[in-house]
This record gives C-alpha cells, structure tokens and sequence, in this order.
C-alpha cells in the first residue's frame, strides 16, 4: 500500500476561487463575531432581567435583589437617584441630601444605601427595596462613637413611610417634568441613545404617573398619625394597594420586627398578631410588601436570604457594659416571669395570647381584618407556593426574645423605649418620648429617647397618646422589686 | 488648459489646410514612412482562435481600416505569451507557428498603402479573462499585489521570469519582422505589464526593478535593448506610455485599511522614462502617449460607462477577479451604478477629444523622436491643430474607427462624420468585447426609424466583421493518411490492449 500514487484533486479551486472563498470564510466570522458582540449586548441590556450579583451573602442581604426592583413597582434607578438634588426642600433634613435623611444607612463608598438592590429590567435599571431596608440597623456606643450597623436588626431610625411621602411629593410637585427630570439625569450620567429615548418617553412619564396613583391609593394616611421612624403599617397597604380593599379605622403601624434565627421561629405564630405560622410565607408576603409581584419575586434570590436568616443572629451585648452577676441574679426571675411565653423553649412562646389578656393597644390586632386575612390567601393563585396559612386571631404572639436589647422601643407598636420603662406599671411608663436616636442606653436597654435633632435630623416626638400608640397592657414584671427589675433587665440584655 | 482648448477648438484654418497637415507623410527614425498622420490605435476583438492562432474576422477587420484610408495600422493587443493575454481569443505571438497569420494580415493591409505596427504586449496583473491556460495560476506582475479594479490576483516577478519575459517580447519582435510587418510598439501604456514597471504607483518592488525612475524602467529597457539586438536598428520600434497615470481615480489614497491607491507617475516621471528608452538614440523611434494606469480608466478610452452594458457583459469576469463580484454588485444597483458612472465621468473631466494632447506637447519637446497620441480624435481641424501646433506628429484612434472605418476618407472631404454618425464616446464597444464581436454597438448612430431597424442595422454592421466568411477562403489539400480503414483500426487496437489503455 505504501507505494501506491498520492490521489489527485482533480477538481481543485483556481487561486481567484481560493482567495473568494478565505474572503468569505473571513467575512463569515467577522459576522459572526459581530452578531455575537451584539447579541451579548442586547443580552446585557436588553434580556427581562439581569438584578446585580452579591457573592458575599452578607452583602446580598444589604443591596442584593429579592425581586422588588421591578418596572411595576420599583424606581427606576435614575429618577431615584436624582430625585433627593432635585428637591432637596422635601427632605426631613436639609443636612443630608441623600435618602439617609430617611434613617437609610449608607456604607462609605456604596453606589447606594442600604436595602435597596438594582436589578436591569429591559436596559432600564430599576431599584427596589430588599429586606435590609427594614432589617438592617445601626447603633452607637455613645454620641462621638462610629456607629454599628447589625444585619437583621428593627430598623429603629428608618421612616420609610417619609420615604414614600417624599416621592408622593416630588411627583405631585410642577417641577416634576420630563424635561427637568432629563437634564437632571444628564448631569449626573450620560445614557445610552435607547436608555435615554426610554427615560424621556415611557420611564419618566410612567414613574410620575405610577406613584401618583400609589398616592391616592394611600391616601387614608394622611387620617392616621404617622408612622414615624422604626415602624410600618404592614397590612394597610396590602388592603390598599393588592385589593383595594376599604382603608381599615384602626392605626395598625408596628415596628419593623428583627430577622434573627428563623429556623427555631418555624411553626411559631409570627408577625406582631401571629397571623401565619409559616416562615415561608411571611418571607413571601414581606417581599410583596417591599415591591415585589408574584410575577416578579425573585425566588432563588429570595432563598439566598431565608437560608441565610435561618441560623444568623444578634450580636452578644457588649461584656464591658454587663454586669455579669447581676445578670445571673436575674436568671431565675427571667425564669419565674417570663420564660413560659418568651423562652425558646416556653410552652407559650410563638402562641397567640388573647388581647384581653396581654392589654396591649389593639390597633394593630384590628388593621388585620377577617376580609383581608381571606385576601391574604389567594395570593399566588396558580403558583406552587399560594399561601393558604393565613388566619385572624384574636391577641398578639409570644415572642422569643433573642436580641432583645437591639429591639427597642418595645411592644409591637414601640411604645416603651426601654426595658426599664417595660417593667414599670403602663401608667408609669414615658407619655412621649423622641424616637429613632442611635445612641445607645446601656443603663436602661434601648435607645436615647431625649435627643429631638442631631446635626440637623430630627427625632420625632412618640405620643403615646395617638391612635395606635398606646403604651398600656403586658404589665408583667411591673410589680416586681426594683432589685428584681435591675437582675431581671441585666438577664434580659444577654438573650 | 484654456489655451488647448482656444486651439482645439480654433476654425481659423479652413479645411483644405487642415487636410493638408493631417494628409501629410511623416518618416521616423527608423525609416518607416507612413503616408499620412492617421494611425489605428490599438483595438483587439475576440476575433481568433482560442489558442492564440488567428482567425479569418481578423483579417477583414484589420482591412476594413487600411481600405479605409488609414496611414498605419497599430494591431490588437498581441500577447508575447499566452500567460501575458488578457482575453481569450486575442491572435497572440509567442511562437513562430504565428508568423504566417501575421504575414497574412501585413499583406493585406499593406496593400492598401498602410503600414502594420504590431503591439507587443503582456497583461501582466490585468489578466482579465486568462483562459484555462492561465486558470490554476497567477499571473506575474511586478508586484504582488492583487489589481485593484476587479482583484485580479498575481505575484510579483522573479529575475528568472523577468528575463523570460524580456525574450518573450525580444522573440515577438523577431516574428513581427519575419512576418514583413512594419515595426512593433510596446504596450506600455494603461496598466499592463510594462506599466505594472514603469508606475510608481504599482510597482512596490524592492530590488534593482523597483524604486526610482531609473529601476522602474529597467525592465521595458531590457526589452527595448533586447529587441534590438534581435532585430537590429531599423526595424520601427514605438513605445505607447501613460503622461500620467491617475493611479488612484477609484480607490484614492486617503481610504482607510489599505484600500487606498498612489497616484502613481506624473508628467515628469514620464519624460524622464521617455529620455531612458530612447537610449542615446538606439533605443524607440517613436513615443505614443495615453494616460491612465488601468484599462479601462475614465481618461481612457475616454467617454461613458455603460452601465446597462457593464451588468450585461461584465458577468465573464466573476471567476477572474476577487472584487469584480463587488462591482458587479455595483453596477446591478441603480444607486450605485449611477455612483460610478457620476465618478467616472468626473475622473475623466470635460475634454474627450485631445484628452491627452496636453501631454503630447509637454512630452515632446524633450524627446528626438515623433510623438503620437491617442484620445477620441475624430475632427479635422483638431487633429490638424494638434499637429500644426508641434504638439505631436500623428494622431492614433480607435473608437471613431470602429464607428467609421472609412474616417480618413471622411477628413479628406469634410471636417469629421456628418450629423449623427460620429462616434459618441459612449464605450459600448469596449464592454460588448468581452462577450460579442467587436463593433459599434451605438444605436443611435444607426440608420432606421423603429428600435428594429435600427437594431438590424448595428448587427449588419457589427457583423460585418466575419464576410467574406473563412469558408470562401479555405483551401484543403486531400489528405491521403486519413482513410476509413485507419480510423476503423484504433478502436480494436485500444481492446486488444492488455491494460486496457492506448500503447503509444
């Protein structure tokens, strides 16, 4: 075989075919290249939804997406992001021209505060809030101290009803134009040709329209007292905004709960009136209050953070402002007063207690509706996860008290700055008091309630007189002597 | 320029003076005497055999001219070689067994008193349809890169082929004399393989044939010096050269990626090559000026671009040239094609007749010997002007020829062709060569009243070429070896055959 001849192309290409053909050749992969290049580019900008990435699960919790940052009921990021310079007068604190005026937190160098995640929906970026806008707090040691930011933690200075009041007022106000809006953008970016022609003609004009309807959708707000910082009515907008339901009489603004270990809270009667014993849900139903849709949750996203909140927990308070004998005098009254409903393992903890019994101001109890708790079950119709744990009770749920100290003011509605305050007898308990100071209290457990402005932000006054605010009822512990108050309150700084 | 053309366009000189001038004999150096100032310029037609060896058509052709009154007749583009030819079926010279076709054809016209100028030539990188000798390889050229116009490709000659070449052209001189014509030219004009030399624009060579005046020139002087040492000092040896070459009239240089061309020689360079070939009075007798570094260019043959006829005949060239699909493109979409031809007539300017008068007259001041120049001459008084002026000695043409092969005839009587029969320069002639017989395709120049008479007409004409037809002219001799018992035998030979092949 070895010697037999080389076959012979008889039907070779003559060099001009040749060349023609490497032309071709080349010009193919140069389109192909070139199709690629634009296809990647269409897929950046242009496919449904690309939300930024966070690795790092703790930073994924503070600017990561849960699915809020959407075109139906996120911001789109550069009205959001212009918003604050274009009016300044309709921020609480001239001092502070960002959404930190709000009690947002903003890390140095961040693109944006905490809690609101990015997410770029049809090569519009779009910004939403996640759960770190209402978990994520911060406190300090002392006035010159730096302060701390807990992930989890009630965001204890966040007025995110002002927040909302703010766009409320930006769209409403004759400034608010295309043009103003445009040349506002332009001086803080440039956009792209296809970006900007979507600003100028769907994004900007929708934003005003979009927020204006929102504004008259809530607006029995403005029968009720505010909420203030560190508080939400949470089921109010649910009834307003997702079934346009009739505005419930009751006040039923509560303070943003902690987000600390949720795995021992499964089963347990959750939200202040223990309306649904499922983790899953309330995780769900949160995110839908945040500006997520069933259409637009962003479920794995979402899942990163329930994982992550099942086992995270409070920072221990600091050991150099303990006393720790005292605190182990007040194990056993701990024991005797309060570990049937609050311990982890109380035979009440995570149990609705009646309100007859617990005394507490019912505002909240009632802004939960038996109408509403129905709605609150067709939720996700069609999808594997509609919720169907949704009930009316009749009280408030025992809960655990891990964190205790960063959970200040207390009771659901906030009404008691300080655990010291708790143990006294309702009528002695503070009328009105500032909230929403970062200071801490080591004495008392909770925060400063004295300072009214600080560097130009102002801490609202708490009248414990308005409608929903009372500080009445759980008077367990009041009666105790005041030797058994100081262990009980060292015990309870530790939890 | 507005003085060329006040003299062009002068009629202070009434007809018999002009017919004088033009009707007057010139002799050159070499002793060629022709017998009025009129040349043919070389026009070729795909008259002939498609091995080089010519055909009956051509013979009528030629003749047509020489009847026609013409003083000289400077043959179709005549390769040295079969890989020098630029169509098929162009009679070539690169072997002896051609000689008795060009014996034939000087005859012929030599009868009728004119003179014979055969043009040596050699495509070079302008190789537009090779043939299937040529299909599997490239072409050589002084460079390798590829002809911008249509893509042609090629490779840049080594000195082995340049001396091939060289003898190439040396042997088809030889055969043009034994033959008994007149004198030969070398195409060195419009882009061929000379050009491809002479060009600043073209040649990028780095060796002793590239780079200045002197190096560019080498190669036609080596051919110049070789021819005449194969035919010695008297036989007529002319030089068709480019003024100018415009080198970059469709690509110019500012294009990006390469695309861009040089514009190539100017006047000067031309007169420098001009004073090299003369060679101290042994080199050419006679200068004939063109312009242009491509063929076609705008300046030449100057006129239109038909583009109808571009989309129609230029199909042939698709498998030659990697850009010729682009201009086929361009020329098949009426945006584009009007693009063009507004380029081409902008490349070319105003002035068609006499286009390169100019350059004869700078030209010729400079050289010992007669300069002629080509250029859609068709007038009496301006070719006479031209002549009169000391701007050249004689006037080649072509197109108004193909339009009016009897034009010295008409100059002798009138200033040019009556109303409606001058050639218009509209070039159909040269786009139809590439597929059909070489004629003038111009209807409006034809008698007749409908597009069918008309249409009747241009083909009578056009086909004119082929009477008398080979048939009236063809003698056999018997030949005894072909009888039907040898054809009967082959087929039992090739059987019988154990490999089942032929046995030598």
């Amino acid at each position: 075989m070895s010697d037999s001849p080389q076959p012979i192309n008889l039907n070779p290409d003559t060099p001009t075919e040749i060349a023609y053909r490497a032309r071709r050749a080349r010009r193919r992969w140069c389109i192909a290249a070139l199709l690629v290049l634009i296809a990647l580019y269409l897929a950046w900008w242009f496919l449904p939804s690309v939300p930024e990435e966070h690795l790092e699960i703790k930073s994924h919790f503070a600017y990561g997406s849960i699915g809020s940052d959407n075109p139906e009921r996120g911001l789109p990021y550069w009205i959001w992001k212009v918003l604050p310079r274009m009016f300044p007068d309709y921020l609480p604190n001239p001092n502070e021209p960002g959404y930190t005026s709000f009690g947002f937190l903003h890390e140095p160098l961040a693109d944006r505060p905490i809690g609101f995640s990015k997410r770029r929906v049809r090569g519009v970026d779009f910004v939403g809030i996640n759960c770190a806008a209402c978990h994520v707090s911060d406190y300090r040691e002392s006035k010159g101290a730096l302060p701390r930011i807990v992930l989890g933690m009630p965001a204890q200075g966040l007025d995110l009803q002002g927040f909302f009041r703010f766009l409320f007022k930006c769209a409403s106000d004759g400034r608010f134009t295309v043009s103003a809006v445009m040349a506002e953008i332009d001086r803080e970016t440039q956009l792209g040709t296809i970006e900007r022609l979507m600003y100028k003609n769907l994004i900007v004009p929708g934003f005003r329209e979009g927020v204006l309807s929102q504004k008259q959708k809530v607006a029995y707000w403005d029968k009720l007292p505010p909420n203030g910082p560190g508080r939400i009515d949470t089921f109010g907008p649910y009834a307003a905004l997702f079934f346009n339901l009739p505005p419930s009489d009751s006040a039923g603004a509560a303070d943003f709960p902690a987000l600390w270990n949720q795995r021992p809270r499964e089963g347990m009667n959750l939200h202040w009136d223990g309306n649904n014993d499922s983790v899953f849900e309330r995780n769900y139903s949160a995110s839908f209050g945040a500006g997520a849709t069933p259409t637009t949750i962003d479920e794995p996203r979402l899942a990163r953070v329930a994982n992550w909140v099942l086992d995270a927990g409070p920072p221990p308070f600091p050991a150099d402002k303990l006393d720790q004998k005292l605190a182990d005098r007040g194990k056993p009254v701990y024991a005797q007063h309060c570990a049937s409903c609050h311990d982890w393992k109380g035979e009440y903890v995570g149990k609705v207690d009646p309100i007859d019994k617990i005394g507490t101001d019912r505002n909240r109890l009632d802004s939960f509706s038996e109408t509403l708790q129905k709605s609150m079950n067709t939720i996700g119709e069609g999808y594997p996860w509609r919720f169907t744990h949704f009930k009316k009770t009749n009280g408030y749920a025992n809960t655990p008290l891990d964190g205790l100290w960063l959970k200040a003011p207390y009771l659901h509605n906030g009404s008691v700055p300080t655990l010291t305050d708790l143990l006294k007898p309702p009528a002695q308990r503070p009328k009105t008091f500032h909230r929403g100071y970062d200071v801490y209290d080591w004495e008392n457990a909770g925060f400063l309630t004295n300072v009214a402005e600080e560097n130009g932000r102002r801490y609202p006054l708490f009248d414990t007189a308005a409608q929903g605010n009372g500080n009445g009822g759980h008077a367990y512990g009041t009666q105790l002597p005041d030797e058994d108050k100081r262990a009980l309150i060292e015990y309870l700084k530790t939890l | 320029m507005s003085a060329a053309e006040k003299t062009l366009d002068s009629t202070s000189f009434s007809h018999e003076q002009d017919r004088e001038v033009i009707f007057q004999p010139i002799e050159f150096p070499s002793g060629l005497k022709v017998k009025n100032r009129l040349f043919r310029s070389s026009i070729s037609g795909t008259f002939d055999d498609y091995n080089g060896h010519g055909g009956n058509a051509r013979l009528n052709w030629e003749e047509q001219f020489a009847r026609g009154g013409i003083g000289a007749i400077i043959s179709s583009f005549v390769p040295v070689a079969v890989s020098g030819r630029i169509l098929t079926r162009y009679a070539t010279i690169d072997d002896d067994d051609k000689i008795p076709f060009w014996r034939l054809v000087g005859e012929r016209v030599q009868a009728h008193g004119a003179r014979f100028i055969l043009q040596l030539s050699h495509s070079g990188r302008q190789q537009d349809m090779g043939g299937i000798e040529n299909l599997f390889r490239t072409v050589g050229s002084s460079t390798s890169r590829k002809d911008f116009f249509h893509g042609i490709l090629c490779h840049a000659m080594t000195r082995t082929e340049i001396k091939t070449v060289v003898n190439q052209f040396a042997q088809g001189a030889r055969r043009a004399r034994e033959a008994g014509l007149d004198g030969v030219e070398l195409h060195g004009a419009n882009g061929y393989l000379i050009t491809q030399f002479l060009s600043s624009g073209i040649n990028d060579r780095q060796d002793e044939y590239g780079g200045s005046v002197e190096n560019r020139a080498r190669f036609v002087l080596e051919i110049v010096r070789a021819i005449r040492a194969e035919v010695g000092r008297d036989f007529h040896l002319q030089m068709k050269i480019n003024a100018v070459d415009h080198n970059d009239w469709l690509y110019p240089r500012w294009l990006p990626f390469g695309l861009g061309e040089k514009p190539g020689n100017t006047l000067d360079d031309t007169i420098a090559i001009c004073r090299i070939l003369e060679d101290g009075g042994k080199g050419v007798n006679a200068f004939h000026v063109s312009s242009g570094s491509t063929f076609p260019h705008p300046r030449n043959p100057p006129g239109d671009f038909p583009v109808k006829d571009a989309l129609r005949w230029y199909d042939g060239m698709l498998s030659s040239g990697v850009r010729a699909r682009l201009n086929d493109w361009i020329f098949n979409h009426r945006p584009s094609a009007a693009l063009f031809r507004r380029l081409w007539i902008k490349r070319r300017g105003p002035l068609i007749e006499g286009i390169n008068a100019q350059f004869a007259r700078a030209i010729r001041p400079h050289v010992a010997v007669p300069v002629l120049v080509t250029g859609g001459f068709q007038h009496a008084s301006v070719i006479a002007a031209v002549i009169r002026q000391g701007w050249c000695d004689g006037v080649t043409i072509a197109r108004p020829l193909i339009a009016n092969p009897d034009l010295p005839k008409i100059l002798q009587n009138q200033n040019g062709p009556g109303p409606g029969k001058e050639c218009t320069y509209c070039n159909k002639c040269l786009i139809n060569d590439l597929e059909n017989p070489l004629g003038c395709y111009e209807l409006s120049r034809y008698d007749g009243t409908t597009f069918e008479e008309k249409y009747q007409a241009m083909l009578k004409s056009v086909m004119s070429v082929y009477s008398p037809p080979a048939s009236a002219r063809l003698k056999f001799a018997p030949e005894p070896s072909r009888t039907p018992a040898a054809v009967a035998v082959a087929p039992a030979a090739a059987a019988s055959s154990p490999t089942g092949r032929v046995q030598p």
